[in-house]
Parts: C-alpha cells; sequence; structure tokens
C-alpha cells in the first residue's frame, strides 16, 4: 500500500516526459547526476560540495543537476520531485533536515532512482559519510590526553558546543567527544559537563557563551568540545572577552578554522572530514558503477556504509601542513580520479 | 495616520522630561531590572560579580548602538527598519576587508560608517523618490541585500591580533572598550534629539507630518537625514559586532533584530512615531542584555530563553499600545 | 498603530473600496487583480521560452503545486487578517507549533481528526492570545506578533526534542494528503478552491464586508455599528487557524515534524501576498485571488531558477524587486503615498 501512491505520483509525473520533449530524450543518453547541496550558511563547505561533485560529473562526460536544499524540510523533498522529473539517474544529497528523509525516499525510491546521501543515514539511502559518532570519539580522545598531560585529568570545565539544529549529526559528534574524553579521563564527575546552544556558528555561539562562562565565574582550566570548529571558536572568543581565555582549550570538528594564518591559538586540533571532496567516495564506490550498469548493493547503515570517508584527527600543528578548502578542491580536482583529500592531505594517516 | 488622528493627536515635540507622566515608564523599568538582578542574586550569589558585568555589557554593546538608529526610524515616524541585519553584515564585511588590508582602526570605522549611510542613503532614496512606506522598502532593500551578500561571500572574520580583534577584547575602566562609545553615543543622541532643534523637527515629523510638514520643515531631508544617521549608527555598530563575532556569514546578524526592536519598544520610543526618550535605550538595553545572562545562572536552555523574550516583548507592546491609547485624547 | 489606518488623504480614501460592493469579476479585470495576474503571466511566458512545455507539464506543475498547498492555505487565511489591518507575523511560527503537536499526537497512535481539533483548538488559543495583545490591548501588531513568533518557535523546538523532529508517518494519512486528482495534487486542488471560496467570502458575505470595512477605515466602521474589536479578533483567530491546519498538512508532506518546520514562512507568504496587492500596513485592500496568484508567480521564478540550475538566492532579489514594484504599482493605483 506504500507503494501504490508513490507510483500513482510517478505515473502522473511521467505522463508529461512522454510529451514528446525531444531534449529529455537526447539527454537520457547520458548518465545524469543529481545532486542536492545541504544550502545551510554555516558552512563553506556546503556549496563547495556542489562544486566537486560539478567538476567530477563533468570529467566523467555525465549531465549535472544540482539544486539546494536550502536547509529546509520541505525545499529537500521539491528537490527530490524535481529531479525525478528531470530524469536524473541517480541523485546525491546533503539533507541537513532529515526529518523529510522518509518521504524523499519514497519519492526517489518510487522512481528507482538511487540515492547516496551524505553523513545522515536513511534505511532506503546509500550512506557515504564519516561515522560522525566514531569522528567525535577520535576528537574527544585526543583532547582528552591533552588535558591528561597538562591537568593531570582535572579541568574546571569540559564545555561542550552544542548544535541541535543538526540533529542526531549534533548527538554522535558533541556527545561522541564527550564520550571520548571520558574514555581518557573517566574521573571528571558530571557535574563538570556543561553545555550550551551555538548553532554551530561563531557569531551566534558567542553571547550565549559568554553568559555560560560568567554564571561558572571560577572555572579557568576549561576544555571545549563542539559541533565544529566555529560553535567552539564562539566560546573561546567569549573567553577572550571575559579575559579568561589562557587556559581554555578546545577540540574542533570538521577542520575549517584550523587552516590558514587566522588560527586561533587556543584551538588544539581538530578533526578534518574533507566533506567538500565526499563526491569522490561517491562516485567512485557508488555513482561510478551504477552509471557502468554494475549492481551496487544498498548499504544504508554508517556502521557498514556504502563508502567509508575516513576521519583524520590533526592537532593544530600538524594542521599548518593542510592547505585552505579552496586550494584542497584545486588540487583534488587535478588528482587522478578516485583519489580522495585524506589520501592527498592528511597529515597522519 | 488618518487626518482626524492626525489633527487629534498632540505634536509631541517636548521632551520626556517635562510631561508628569514621563517618569513612570523609567522607573518601572529600572525597578523590573533591579528586580531580576535581586532576583537571580538570591538564586545564586555569585552573579554580582565582575564576569557577569563584563557578560552583559559586551551584549549591550552591539544591541545599544543598533538600537540608537532604530530608535531614530521610529522617533522620526519611520516606523521599523527591517533592513539592519543586510546593513550590519555588509559593512561588516567591509570592516574586515578593510582590517586586513592593515589599515588604522580609525580608517575601519570611517569605511564602515560611510557604507551604512550609503546603505541608508539608499532606502531613503527608495522611500523619498517612490513615496513608499519605510517597512515595506527596508522589507525589499533587506531581502536583496541578504541575497546579493549570500552570493558574494560566505565566511569572513577579522584577522588574528588586527587592532579591531583586540579592541573587541579589551577593557577601559573595568568594562569593555566597546561598551564605552555606546553609552557615549547613546547620551550624545539624546541630547540632540530632545534639546537641539534639528531632533525636536525630527520628532514633530514623526508625531505629526502634516504639521510638521506645514511649518516649513522638509520632509524629504528628514528621511535622508534620519536614514543616513541610522545607517551610520548600524555602521559603527558592525565594526562593534566584527570585532570579536569570528567567523560570520550574512545569516549571523538576523537574531539581533529582536533584541533591538525590543529595546526600542521598552524605551518608550513609540513606532508610530514622536515620541520617546533616547536615554531610556541605556535601561532598556541593558534590562534585555540582562535577562539572557539571568536564565543562565537560573540554569534554563537557550529554548527557553526565545520563549521567555518573545513573551516579554508581547508583553511589553501591550503594555505600550495601553499607554498610547490612554495617552491620547 | 492597531487602530489608526494609514490612509492619509480624503482623495484616497474615496479609492478605499469598503463601501462599493465586490464583483470578483470586474475586480480581475481591474485593480490589483490586473496587475498580479499580468506578472504571473510573464512568468509563465518567460518559462515557456526559456525552459519549454515542460515548464506547465503536469508533473513540473505537480511539483510546484505540491509545495505550494501549505503557503495558499495559510495565506488565505492570512489574508483575511490583512484586510482587517492586522498583520500576523506568527503564522509560520504556528505552522511549526501544530506541526509538532499534531505530529506528537499522531505518533502515539492517536486518530488524524482528533490530533488535527486538539491542534485547532491549540491555535485558536494562540489567536486569542494575539487578538488579547493586538485588539484588547493596542498592541502594535508588529511587534506583537513578532513576539509570539519566538516564544511560539521556542515552544517547538522544546517539542521537538534533542532530535530536533518527532517523526509522525501514518500511512493513510500520508496517501490522503499525496493524492493525485486528474494528474496533480489533489490538496493543490483543495487549496485553489478554498482561495475561490475566500474571494467569495471576502465580496459576498457579510464577515467579507466587515473585514474590509474595519481594515479600510474603522472609525466609519464603528459609526456604522461593526464591532471592530470583534472583527479583528475573528481575523486573527482565522489567521491562527490557517497556521494550523499548515501544520497539519506538512506532517502528512514529511513524514515528520521538526523544529525548523515553517521557518521563515511569514516571509515567503507576505512578500507575495504583497506582491499579489495586499498592504501589511493598511487593511481593506487585497483580494485572496491576488495573494494566490502571488503565491504562484513567486513560486514560478523559484522553479525557473530551479530547473535552470542558477543559484536560488536570486529568487530573494527578484521577489524583493517584484515587492517594491508592487507596491509603487499600488501607490500609482491611488494608495497612499508615504508622504
Amino acid at each position: 500500500m506504500r507503494k501504490l501512491m508513490p507510483t500513482i505520483a510517478v505515473m502522473a509525473l511521467s505522463v508529461p516526459a512522454l510529451l514528446g520533449l525531444s531534449g529529455i530524450a537526447q539527454a537520457q543518453d547520458k548518465f545524469k547526476l543529481g545532486m542536492a547541496v545541504g544550502g545551510n550558511t554555516c558552512c563553506e563547505w556546503m556549496k563547495a560540495q556542489g562544486d566537486v561533485a560539478r567538476a567530477l560529473a563533468e570529467k566523467a562526460g555525465w549531465d549535472y543537476v544540482e539544486l539546494s536544499n536550502n536547509n529546509d524540510p520541505a525545499i529537500a523533498l521539491k528537490n527530490a520531485q524535481i529531479f525525478v522529473q528531470e530524469g536524473v539517474d541517480a541523485v546525491i544529497q546533503f539533507n541537513g533536515q532529515p526529518s523529510a528523509n522518509a518521504a524523499i525516499s519514497a519519492v526517489l525510491g518510487a522512481a528507482k532512482i538511487p540515492v547516496v546521501t551524505y553523513d545522515i543515514a536513511d534505511p532506503g539511502m546509500y550512506f557515504v559519510g564519516i561515522d560522525n559518532l566514531a569522528a567525535g570519539i577520535a576528537g574527544g580522545e585526543q583532547l582528552g590526553l591533552i588535558m591528561k598531560e597538562k591537568w593531570d585529568c582535572n579541568p574546571d570545565l569540559v564545555i561542550s558546543s552544542e548544535g541541535a539544529g543538526a540533529g542526531i549529526v549534533n548527538e554522535w559528534r558533541t556527545g561522541g567527544m564527550r564520550t571520548g574524553v571520558k574514555n581518557i579521563c573517566p574521573g571528571i564527575p558530571d557535574e563538570k559537563y556543561i553545555s550550551f546552544e551555538g548553532s554551530g556558528d561563531a557569531a551566534v555561539a558567542l553571547p550565549a557563551a559568554r553568559d555560560l562562562l560568567a554564571a561558572n565565574p571560577n572555572a579557568v582550566k576549561m576544555a571545549v568540545v563542539g559541533i565544529n570548529d566555529g560553535g567552539m571558536l564562539g566560546l573561546i572568543n567569549a573567553a577572550e572577552q571575559l579575559g579568561r581565555a589562557d587556559e581554555v582549550i578546545g577540540w574542533g570538528q570538521d577542520g575549517a578554522f584550523i587552516t590558514g594564518d587566522n588560527v586561533n591559538p587556543h584551538l588544539a586540533g581538530s578533526v578534518f572530514y574533507f566533506l567538500e571532496g565526499y563526491a569522490v567516495y561517491a562516485i567512485r564506490d557508488v555513482i561510478g558503477p551504477i552509471a557502468e550498469g554494475k549492481d551496487v548493493p544498498l548499504k544504508a547503515d554508517p556502521g557498514d556504509p556504502a563508502s567509508k570517508v575516513q576521519p583524520c584527527p590533526v592537532s593544530a600543528e600538524q594542521a599548518k601542513a593542510v592547505p585552505d578548502m579552496p586550494e584542497r578542491v584545486v588540487a583534488l580536482l587535478a588528482a587522478p580520479a578516485g583519489t580522495t583529500e585524506y589520501d592527498l592531505f592528511c597529515p597522519n594517516k | 495616520m488618518t487626518l482626524d488622528r492626525a489633527i487629534d493627536a498632540m505634536p509631541a515635540a517636548t521632551p520626556l522630561r517635562l510631561r508628569l507622566e514621563g517618569w513612570g515608564t523609567p522607573i518601572t523599568l529600572l525597578v523590573v531590572w533591579l528586580l531580576l538582578i535581586a532576583a537571580t542574586g538570591l538564586y545564586r550569589p555569585d552573579f554580582f560579580a565582575h564576569q557577569t558585568v563584563l557578560a552583559i555589557a559586551f551584549t549591550m554593546s552591539i544591541t545599544g548602538v543598533l538600537a540608537i538608529g532604530q530608535g531614530i526610524i521610529g522617533i522620526s515616524g519611520g516606523f521599523i527598519d527591517l533592513s539592519q541585519p543586510a546593513c550590519l553584515i555588509l559593512s561588516g564585511l567591509v570592516a574586515v576587508r578593510l582590517s586586513e588590508a592593515g589599515l588604522p582602526l580609525a580608517v575601519v570605522f570611517a569605511g564602515a560608517i560611510i557604507v551604512g549611510m550609503a546603505w541608508g542613503a539608499l532606502n531613503a532614496a527608495i522611500v523619498v523618490a517612490a513615496k513608499l512606506n519605510p517597512v515595506i522598502v527596508t522589507l525589499a532593500t533587506n531581502f536583496i541585500g541578504l541575497a546579493a551578500l549570500y552570493l558574494v561571500f560566505q565566511l569572513e572574520q577579522v584577522p588574528n591580533d588586527s587592532e579591531i580583534y583586540h579592541m573587541g577584547r579589551a577593557r577601559f575602566l573595568g568594562l569593555p572598550v566597546i561598551w564605552w562609545p555606546m553609552l557615549v553615543l547613546i547620551v550624545i543622541v539624546g541630547y540632540l534629539v530632545h534639546y537641539t532643534r534639528f531632533g525636536r523637527r525630527m520628532t514633530a515629523v514623526g508625531g505629526n507630518r502634516f504639521a510638521a510638514k506645514a511649518r516649513g520643515i522638509s520632509l524629504k531631508t528628514t528621511r535622508f537625514a534620519t536614514f543616513m544617521a541610522a545607517g551610520g549608527f548600524v555602521g559603527f555598530a558592525a565594526v562593534l559586532f566584527a570585532s570579536a563575532a569570528g567567523p560570520f556569514n550574512p545569516s549571523s546578524a538576523i537574531t539581533l533584530q529582536l533584541s533591538v526592536i525590543a529595546a526600542v519598544i521598552l524605551a518608550g520610543i513609540s513606532l508610530a512615531g514622536g515620541r520617546g526618550s533616547f536615554w531610556m535605550l541605556l535601561l532598556s538595553v541593558g534590562f534585555l542584555s540582562t535577562i539572557p545572562t539571568s536564565l543562565v545562572f537560573f540554569g534554563l536552555s537557550s529554548d527557553n530563553q526565545s520563549i521567555f523574550q518573545g513573551t516579554l516583548l508581547m508583553i511589553a507592546v501591550a503594555i505600550d499600545g495601553y499607554r498610547a491609547r490612554r495617552g491620547s485624547p | 498603530m492597531s487602530d489608526t489606518p494609514m490612509t492619509d488623504t480624503a482623495a484616497s480614501r474615496a479609492a478605499q473600496p469598503f463601501v462599493l460592493p465586490h464583483h470578483p469579476i470586474r475586480d480581475a479585470l481591474t485593480g490589483s487583480v490586473a496587475s498580479i495576474a499580468f506578472t504571473f503571466i510573464v512568468v509563465i511566458a518567460v518559462g515557456l521560452i526559456w525552459i519549454g512545455p515542460k515548464f506547465v507539464s503536469f508533473g513540473n506543475v505537480s511539483i510546484v503545486g505540491t509545495f505550494l498547498i501549505v503557503p495558499l492555505i495559510v495565506g488565505a487565511f492570512a489574508g483575511f487578517a490583512l484586510l482587517a489591518g492586522v498583520v500576523d507575523l506568527s503564522i509560520g511560527s504556528i505552522v511549526g507549533i501544530s506541526a509538532a503537536i499534531f505530529a506528537y499526537f499522531i505518533s502515539h497512535q492517536w486518530g488524524v481528526l482528533p490530533a488535527a481539533g486538539i491542534t485547532l483548538g491549540v491555535c485558536l488559543v494562540i489567536g486569542g492570545l494575539n487578538a488579547l495583545a493586538i485588539v484588547r490591548f493596542g498592541a502594535d501588531p508588529i511587534a506583537a506578533t513578532l513576539g509570539m513568533l519566538t516564544a511560539l518557535r521556542g515552544i517547538t523546538w522544546v517539542l521537538c526534542g534533542n532530535q530536533r523532529m518527532i517523526p509522525a508517518f501514518d500511512i493513510d494519512y500520508f496517501t490522503l494528503i499525496n493524492r493525485q486528482v486528474l494528474g496533480l495534487p489533489l490538496f493543490f486542488l483543495v487549496a485553489i478552491l478554498l482561495t475561490l471560496i475566500a474571494a467569495v467570502i471576502v465580496a459576498r458575505t457579510r464577515l467579507g464586508r466587515h473585514l474590509q470595512a474595519v481594515g479600510g477605515d474603522d472609525r466609519a466602521a464603528a459609526r456604522a455599528g461593526i464591532s471592530v474589536q470583534g472583527v479583528r479578533t475573528a481575523a486573527l483567530l482565522l489567521s491562527a487557524v490557517g497556521g494550523g491546519l499548515g501544520g497539519i498538512i506538512y506532517v502528512g508532506q514529511l513524514g515528520s515534524a521538526a523544529g525548523a518546520t515553517g521557518l521563515g514562512l511569514e516571509f515567503q507568504v507576505y512578500a507575495a501576498l504583497m506582491i499579489g496587492g495586499y498592504s501589511i500596513l493598511r487593511g481593506g485592500v487585497g483580494n485572496p485571488i491576488g495573494g494566490a496568484l502571488g503565491l504562484l508567480a513567486v513560486a514560478g521564478v523559484s522553479n525557473i531558477l530551479d530547473l535552470k540550475a542558477i543559484s536560488p538566492y536570486y529568487v530573494n532579489i527578484i521577489v524583493g524587486l517584484l515587492l517594491l514594484a508592487a507596491v509603487l504599482l499600488d501607490r500609482f493605483r491611488g494608495g497612499d503615498a508615504y508622504e
């Protein structure tokens, strides 16, 4: 019964496709890839994901259609419907609003279009991405090691900069980091773990972080974890404003602000995901074989993914060897097919 | 306003001080603020600490300067300037570029203020030339401005160790460096609005623009002046914003609007124009900046803060509306 | 602001339509609907030329139509409030909280109708609170509903919990909402029908006349014996119910409610309504058909840019320009000059 409605929908949608449009008929000879980028303004890699996918599709001689999910579930669903109408042969999506995933799966599944989803799993979609939980734990453990060395595992606070809007990814990354810290420093009492909502955006996190620090006026040795580099920078900047940044140590996620000349000295490290280069994995392991007509088994679970992206934890020192995102993209596209950014740039593989 | 109402309403050029009822609002606001501080302090005595003062003062700085701009638009009858986010980010971008070029802080400020004023002039030009209501004009320019900014950049931040970076973190006499300009500006603007001819003209236009026009005040000039002034203040606030915000994107300023509008309303600057005291902004911005900090001391999450602040705004405008209704003959 | 309509001169007051009875067809040929109809036709033409016959195919129209179901319904109800001179900015948050409440009950195995009943009941309470502040106390509608918007969004975040979403998939309901009839989404046709009904209500019924009277000149309306407070309260209640229906339908379309459901919807709806001839600053002007055409025109532009893979930020730029053009046209047609 679940299939009936989407089938009717697809039948209705396919009527115009048969209305003798020569353009579409020609396009169906070439493999057509559709990509829905996340559209959240927080992060530069969202747009870059599309750019890389476009370049790789062009290299492979495919047609390419890109839409933006605009971080809105209704628009993500609309984009899925447009992909069906445009007759794409495969879809890659980054959907930051997974509440719509069930409906998107239904629409694309009924049209028999395989879908690759980045980082946020759905039972009907090929999972390409990082095990965010494992990445979180890895980062947390690195931070734990520093805390052990500097403070003998005795901080005043372990602060989490949450990004609740990211839903489960926030639980994995931020929660995972806390787990990683606990793995190395199990003796830290629970009341030393506090959180604030930073929305993963440094400017938005700043006032909230200030208030949190004011409410804990005696804390000096502070370890910071968070959903991404930006959210943590909010806390580090707040600590600087309140004059308490001397013993703040943060370990980030996604590596957005640990490259280049403008790195904050309190960011001890981060975990590179090289998110902008995910298309390499998707195309190498899923889309490419599908385009060649091979049958690729559906692997939707982050623990057993269709393509596993390796996280790359780096200290700030090691990160100096890693170029900025725009340069990484250029190098990636110049490299031979199938080379991942992890291969090219991770200093400690 | 209908012609009837316009004639009915008082021309409101008298400074707040001369009206007997004028003392009610500042005292109420002060009392509520003190109650909040006392309640928080009772719950957690370590609320009374220098760190708390710093945190609140930092929050006040940017909201305060933005509120001056919004208040100028409000008191002069322009109702609301919905394009402050676009102006703030645009000026902030300019500030970042200037500081990346290594130019001195004074130049950074000047550049941001000029860009802010240019934005204000753009809004004023559309309002005056097309004779459109500023609310809709600024709504449209905000749409367009933010969209254009999204196309231009994604993330920007001032360079570490630049002058502006240090300014955002430095202190003067125990309070943040960026707090003092806000105080000075509010005091100056309050004086200018109430005690100078230009200020009284601006308020007159807000209160009853037909009477103002009849008295020979040029509405066009006033519009340009007010919008450019307001834009200049937003440009100034942009430098304060960029100094400590870290990497920001075009969406980073949208949430500020609510606090700014609430501050203007609570200060008694009627959105309908013609009435209000800028010195009260110190009280209202201070009060509104204390609320989130207090809520954190009470242990409430940021979702609860939204609920609290939204409800507070509703109550504040309800009281404001009730007062306005009662106040008119 | 709440009881001071913005008409400035006697001349423009004469152009206020509240005295003349409306005739939907005559309205359609003159006035604001003509402008937006023209804009809409231009959008269709541009789409046809630039994209081809695919633009107006059933499939493409279905996609746009599916996306527009909630904005059209919310817009039709919000239009009633605009006619009465009150702008309710909280509609996006009402959609969000309604979706959350409805999804909550659905996920606990309640039936669709009881869940919808409770949701709409809550919406009436919300509308009532808005009315209390705006009508009873005289609060400025823009600021008051801005406060309500923030508070409701906070409550929605709390309701949706850590995951920021409430999954709520009821197969029968999902099938109903997404059913197609004659090649188009059923509820899109329902939304269109609702718009037509709204147009008839505005033109032909006493409620419609009262809404326009109160929005156009509340003093004259009071003199004529119309309860201004009652009409404005009804307008706010209607607006809230519209938001409730929107949230309920979103849950059907997406199979869940998210903390972000309805975020920013008020801007999309009001910009389109204003492009379609309504005003958020003065009541008494606007036609539901114009409002719907405004939404369709903006969605058409967005669709063109989607199909041409142009950055969606250009849509906002175009919407902003259209907005300015629409209010400018409205002014030329005898609307209020600002000064």
